[in-house]
């Protein structure tokens, strides 16, 4: 395989900008040549603008916008000048491709490059501003909880995993009350990973336990719990015994607690039995977690907890969901929302609609309800304290404020907070309206709205904790704005490392992952049970784990690099995983496996994105060459000028899925994209419907190999995923697709909006770095809190602060 | 925005009024018909207090319709002609568990409870019951024909039972090990009834004040920017016209009754949760929405402080005090004359309600049980559980009178109350209870 270094490509570029600045006669700066009209007027008189409007225009329009039932599709694209030459030179005009090569293929392609098909051309032409968006659904989500959990304290979780275990051979449980109060000498403290236990007959198989007494014996276990997913989730008490389960709720006292997750603390009979319980959780934020268990003058005993994540299988709650710290309960906003819009490949919050609205008036009713109820926990106050009042109206002002995610003026305290306490008839009253109020406020619901001042530092940290967390800054950084502690480059770098490494910063960028790598797609993925008998519900939840752990280890692990994440030859198996996936030697949980290099290169060949990537009952190499094309090697692909849908039944059973391929998409029609498509899927065949390494395709060997035509016209030959991957992990339009990606999941803007030179600059950024994804991450928010250049946004917006 | 909030939150109830539902969640109101009714409607409430009582001042003197009442029940006395108590009803369940839990989950069910891990005071550990309360079987009954059923079947509410789920605080049963909670939060149980109308409450106060701060934000915008805030002033515009509407259709027989929602759900505040709960109950049964409920308070060995009545002992460990402990006796009197106060207020309301539709008063066409899971409290026995029966015209019963019955099962009262009902059932729980069928009460 012969690559083009980095350095070559790089360089490469920058030529290629070079004669079009000289024949434009324009010796200025890439900025300033974006900026005005007197460019585009001088580009009318170019060579190439008679021939476009002699040989092109008829059917791409006057601006390359298109013609309807001639080109369809607008005259836009991410090739160099090379290689849009050098297309206009073999396929245009159609059935006359003679007419146009040589100096008028290139001139035209100048033209039409600077005029409206190169990304610069269509920022010029249509300018990307910064628009007023509401907050996303993730957002709203995530900025409520946070809202209300700032008054009780900051949360997160450390590395170590599994629950606190406290175990007591104490048996006296007539009485609840009694049994949390029972002090045993017999008793012990440990960690347990995961709930499942079968104790048979007899007590703990554990030397600490050697005085138990199987009549009667109790586990407690605490900690917190991290689901991966936002939904609802079904928690499952598996047991013959008695067991109660709190999921996000810590007041654990009968009187004044709220409802048990799992009350199934009754045990008729000794026979194993499932109880069921539901809680809505958010995704990547922690939550308290605690069982009790205990058996009593029973035969047998037995314990398991598990959970079904929305779209997910029954599975006992596996061990890298547990850790065994205490966090603060959360509010969660449950009701549900209507998809935010995703029209232009990413969420963002341009949609205003009823559904939209009702949805944040009934949940800020929800919130407004949760306030009430634990008024005077987050008020800090209790029911017979003189100054509650006064201590409830100073909660009404705090919360407001940081609502609106800035201090609000004499005037505003007035309109939302005070007039309130005098209008309502009760303190509970007043916080009810005050709540409400600030959470259907626009001031709330629109993060980037315009106070009519100059930008100042609460606008900093709010741009930076909508970018980094989808939430609202917290204490930490609301001191860093209310301190001034913003203003310099220095202190604003040292804000971003500490937000960077949050478990917040985590949550979305997993949650990026899942947007970028299209797992959507593999939800209730099923495959064909007499292809594929190995795979199940089980092992599709396997993988998705394996997926998420690979994520981690290669983002925030230690060295971690971007190339990792394609270039990486390990993949984390457990038991089940390890015997299909050719390592049947391992035992128990998840733990990180070498393989041999040549068949498995990073996340383009995970099992479980191949497996999302393919039919039923086979490979799809198309799926998966556009997938590459796309997401990974960073290209720009058309949608298909017919829908042809792929029918295995029309094909001679005897062919490969390479030739069948091949045979379907033979027109040419079809080759102006497949030529990319096809050679990248190809090199996947190795891979099956389920991911597994394979050397034959109906009994004739596997061809993985192929020429793969680049961008800038290049030529190289691939013989698997891993020149693919290489190719990808070291081409600069790779990495700016990747940039790309981020930039517009973090900030929901798009990245031209905020300057030409931003995206080159991220690019060279994250090479200096290393690839590395944090720091990526970090230039991103900054680039997002410095707003766009100053003419470009009006100074309507708040975003901006230069 | 001032002008627009009413006077008093009576005043602003009464305006309130309920409709169909405007707003998502607003949801599940009562139809404008629901309130008109047949003319033999007949409805069962059940009432539990726990602990056992005091028989001498509880049972009344004299048999028959010639009785006098003794002091626990003498906030009765007005309702002495529609009275019936009925001595000599025993709840005869053996088996697993203590008699607290088989005299709470047997009570209803009239049969045994599965073995299971609940250590009681005495006896084996013990789980759920094993079949359907009376209460649940009736209201499956009802809901069963048309005529008969309504929107709920059933409602079981409480006062002061505590978060937990086990044999001394269920006694409703929709099945063998299938406990009903009942719901003990008026705001709860408003919000299950009315939809959330203090939501609306809510919503009426602000929207103007989100419109107006809509406006004001606006200005500062440019005009692309501005048409996103103008599309979300339009909902609120909507919103609010909305709400206006169903303000203006809201028509119900009998008005949502006045609860604070905001009430804490502790210990002192027993007695103005009772009310509510009661008003609740009824005003949900006058309005049609459920013609079989519960009313349990607390909880058997439920350790109530009734401080309301100077009474500072938990209700449970002054029932354990010997009978010769003259100041515990006094303070259980107290307590279960306190409990027939309630009983009388939730009698009293049903007697001057006039039946929707038909002649007469609401409780003419309801019989309240008013029972307890022991007989007496120290000696825990299931023996003559203070049972009273109350209204029940429309049942067929023949009240005014004091019965003495000699060692009966309590199954079979449960055969009377489910024919007098419709419901031609011969046996109700364990089988051998249900000998010499139902109990005369005509």
């Amino acid at each position: 395989m012969r690559l083009p270094s980095s350095q070559n490509s790089f360089s490469f570029r920058f030529d290629s900008l070079l004669p079009r600045l000289v024949v434009f006669g324009l010796a200025c700066s890439v900025t300033e040549f974006s900026q005005g009209s007197p460019e585009v007027a001088s580009l009318e008189s170019h060579p190439g603008a008679a021939i476009y409007r002699k040989m092109c225009l008829e059917c791409h329009g006057e601006t390359g916008e298109g013609v309807e039932g001639k080109a369809d599709d607008p005259l836009y694209g991410n090739r160099d000048l090379e290689s849009l030459t050098g297309r206009i030179e073999r396929t245009m005009p159609e059935d006359e491709e003679d007419l146009c090569v040589g100096e008028d293929a290139r001139a035209v392609a100048e033209y039409i490059y600077d005029a409206f098909y190169s990304e610069a051309a269509r920022a010029r032409n249509t300018p990307a501003r910064v628009e007023l968006a509401r907050l996303t659904v993730p957002q709203y989500r995530n900025s409520v909880a946070d809202l209300i959990l700032g008054f009780r304290g900051q949360i997160g979780y450390g590395e170590e995993r599994g629950l606190r275990a406290y175990y007591y051979g104490g048996y006296k449980f007539n009485d609840r009350e009694e049994f949390r109060k029972e002090k045993k000498k017999d008793r012990f403290e440990t960690r347990d990973q995961q709930i499942r236990f079968d104790f048979g007959e007899g007590t703990p198989k554990r030397e600490e336990a050697r005085e138990f007494a199987p009549q009667g014996f109790s586990i407690r276990w605490e900690g917190v719990l991290l689901p991966e997913e936002t939904g609802e989730y079904e928690f499952v008490i598996r047991t013959r015994n008695g067991a109660t389960l709190w999921v996000n709720e810590n007041d654990h006292n009968e009187n004044t607690g709220t409802e048990k997750t799992i009350d199934a603390w009754v045990a008729p009979g000794n026979e194993v039995r499932d109880e069921k319980g539901t809680r809505y959780l958010i995704g990547g934020r922690p939550y308290p977690i605690r069982l009790e268990f205990f058996t009593y003058k029973e035969k047998a005993a037995s314990i398991e907890l598990l959970w079904k994540p929305p779209h997910g299988v029954l599975q006992t709650i596996p061990t890298h969901n547990l850790t065994p710290d205490w966090v603060h309960e959360s509010h969660v906003a449950s009701n549900p929302f209507p998809a935010d819009d995703r029209s232009v490949g990413y969420e963002r919050g341009t949609s205003v609609s009823k559904a939209w609205f009702d949805a944040v008036t009934a949940g800020g009713i929800d919130a407004a309800d949760y306030v009430v109820t634990h008024l005077d926990q987050l008020a800090k106050t209790k029911d017979d304290q003189p100054d509650r009042e006064k201590k409830i109206r100073e909660f009404g002002r705090l919360f407001t404020e940081r609502a609106f995610r800035r201090p609000l003026s004499k005037e505003e305290e007035k309109r939302f907070v005070l007039r309130h306490f005098d209008e309502a008839e009760n303190a509970e009253q007043a916080v009810k309206r005050i709540v409400l109020m600030a959470l259907t406020s626009p001031r709330f619901l629109y993060p980037n709205l315009s106070h009519g001042e100059e930008p100042d530092q609460w606008d900093i940290a709010n741009v930076l904790a909508l970018t980094l967390w989808d939430s609202l800054p917290d204490e930490r950084l609301r001191n860093r704005a209310s301190n001034g502690h913003l203003a310099n480059p220095n202190q604003l770098g040292g804000a971003v490392d500490q937000m960077v490494w949050d478990w917040r910063t985590k949550a979305k960028v997993r949650e990026f992952f899942h947007h970028w790598l299209e797992l959507e797609r593999a939800v209730e993925l099923s495959k064909d049970e007499t292809v594929y008998p190995e795979f199940n519900d089980s092992v599709l939840a396997d993988l998705r784990t394996s997926l998420d752990l690979f994520l981690e280890e290669a983002i925030w692990g230690e060295n971690a690099d971007y190339r990792q994440l394609l270039l990486a030859d390990y993949l984390y198996l457990n038991e089940r995983l390890g015997k299909l996936y050719g390592k049947p030697g391992i035992k128990g949980g998840f733990q990180k496996v070498s393989l041999d290099a040549n068949r498995r290169s990073g996340l383009i060949t995970h099992p479980f994105l191949l497996s999302s990537l393919a039919y039923h009952n086979s490979t799809s190499p198309i799926h998966r060459g556009v997938f590459l094309t796309r997401n990974i090697v960073g290209m720009t692909l058309k949608s298909p000028p017919m829908a042809n849908e792929f029918k295995e039944g029309k094909f001679d059973p005897n062919l490969t899925m390479r030739e069948k391929v091949t045979e379907m998409t033979r027109a040419k029609a079809c080759m102006a994209c497949h030529v990319t498509i096809n050679p990248l899927g190809f090199s996947l065949e190795h891979y099956d419907g389920i991911g597994r390494w394979q050397t034959k395709d109906r009994n004739k060997p596997v061809d993985a190999t192929s020429e793969f035509l680049t961008d800038s016209g290049e030529t190289i030959q691939l013989t698997g995923a891993r020149d693919v991957a290489e190719f990808a992990a070291n081409t600069p339009s790779a990495h700016r697709a990747f940039i790309q990606q981020v930039f517009h999941h973090l900030v929901k803007q798009p990245v031209l909006a905020y300057g030409p030179d931003t995206m080159e600059e991220l690019r060279s950024g994250f090479a200096e770095s290393g690839f590395n994804v944090p720091q990526l991450l970090k230039r991103v928010a900054l680039t997002a809190a410095q707003g766009p250049p100053a003419d470009s946004s009006g100074p309507e917006l708040s975003s901006a602060s230069r | 925005m001032t002008s627009s909030l009413p006077a008093t939150r009576r005043q602003f109830l009464r305006d309130l009024g309920v409709s169909a539902a405007a707003l998502p969640f607003l949801a599940g109101l009562p139809g404008l018909h629901a309130a008109a009714g047949g003319p033999g409607k007949q409805r069962l409430i059940i009432m539990f207090s726990p602990n056992g009582t005091i028989p001498w001042e509880f049972w009344p003197e004299g048999e028959g319709k010639d009785f006098q009442l003794k002091r626990i029940l003498q906030p009765l006395a007005p309702f002495r002609d529609q009275m019936l108590t009925l001595r000599g009803v025993h709840n005869k369940i053996q088996g697993d568990g203590d008699r607290h839990m088989r005299g709470m989950s047997c009570l209803l069910t009239g049969t045994e409870l599965f073995p299971g891990n609940i250590q009681g005071g005495s006896d084996t550990p013990a789980g759920w019951a094993s079949g359907i309360s009376i209460d649940q079987e009736l209201k499956n009954f009802l809901q069963s024909r048309e005529e008969t059923s309504t929107r709920f079947g059933s409602l079981e509410f409480g006062v002061a039972v505590p978060n937990r789920a086990d044999p001394w605080t269920r006694m409703s049963y929709s099945g063998p090990n299938k406990p009903v909670a009942p719901i003990d939060d008026p705001e709860q149980m408003l919000g299950r009834l009315y939809g959330k109308m203090k939501d609306k409450e809510s919503l009426t106060s602000i929207l103007d004040e989100v419109r107006e701060d809509l406006a004001l934000v606006s200005r500062k915008l440019d005009s692309e920017d501005k048409s996103r805030l103008e599309e979300h002033l339009t909902l609120v515009r909507e919103m609010e016209a909305e709400l206006q509407r169903s303000d203006e259709n809201s028509e119900l027989a009998h008005p949502v009754p006045e609860i604070d929602p905001d009430i804490e759900l502790v210990n002192d505040n027993t007695p103005r949760i009772s009310r509510m709960q009661i008003d609740l109950m009824v005003n949900a049964m006058a309005n049609d929405m459920t013609r079989i409920a519960t009313l349990q308070f607390m909880r058997s060995v439920g350790q109530a402080r009734m401080n309301w009545l100077g009474i500072k002992d938990g209700h449970h460990s002054l029932s354990h005090e010997p009978d010769k402990n003259q100041d515990a006796v006094e303070k259980l009197i107290k307590i279960n004359t306190w409990f027939a106060e309630e009983l009388a207020y939730l009698t009293r309301k049903l007697a001057d309600t006039p039946e929707p539709g038909a002649d007469g008063s609401m409780l003419d066409h309801t019989l309240i049980v008013w029972l307890n899971e022991l007989g007496k409290g120290n000696s825990h026995t299931l023996s003559d559980v203070p049972f009273v029966l109350l209204g029940g015209k429309a049942h067929g019963f023949q009240m005014g009178r004091s019965l003495q019955f000699d060692k009966v099962a309590h199954n079979r009262l449960w055969l009377s109350v489910a024919q007098s009902m419709g419901h031609e059932i011969t046996t109700f729980g364990t089988e051998n209870h249900c000998e010499g069928g139902a109990l005369n009460l005509s």
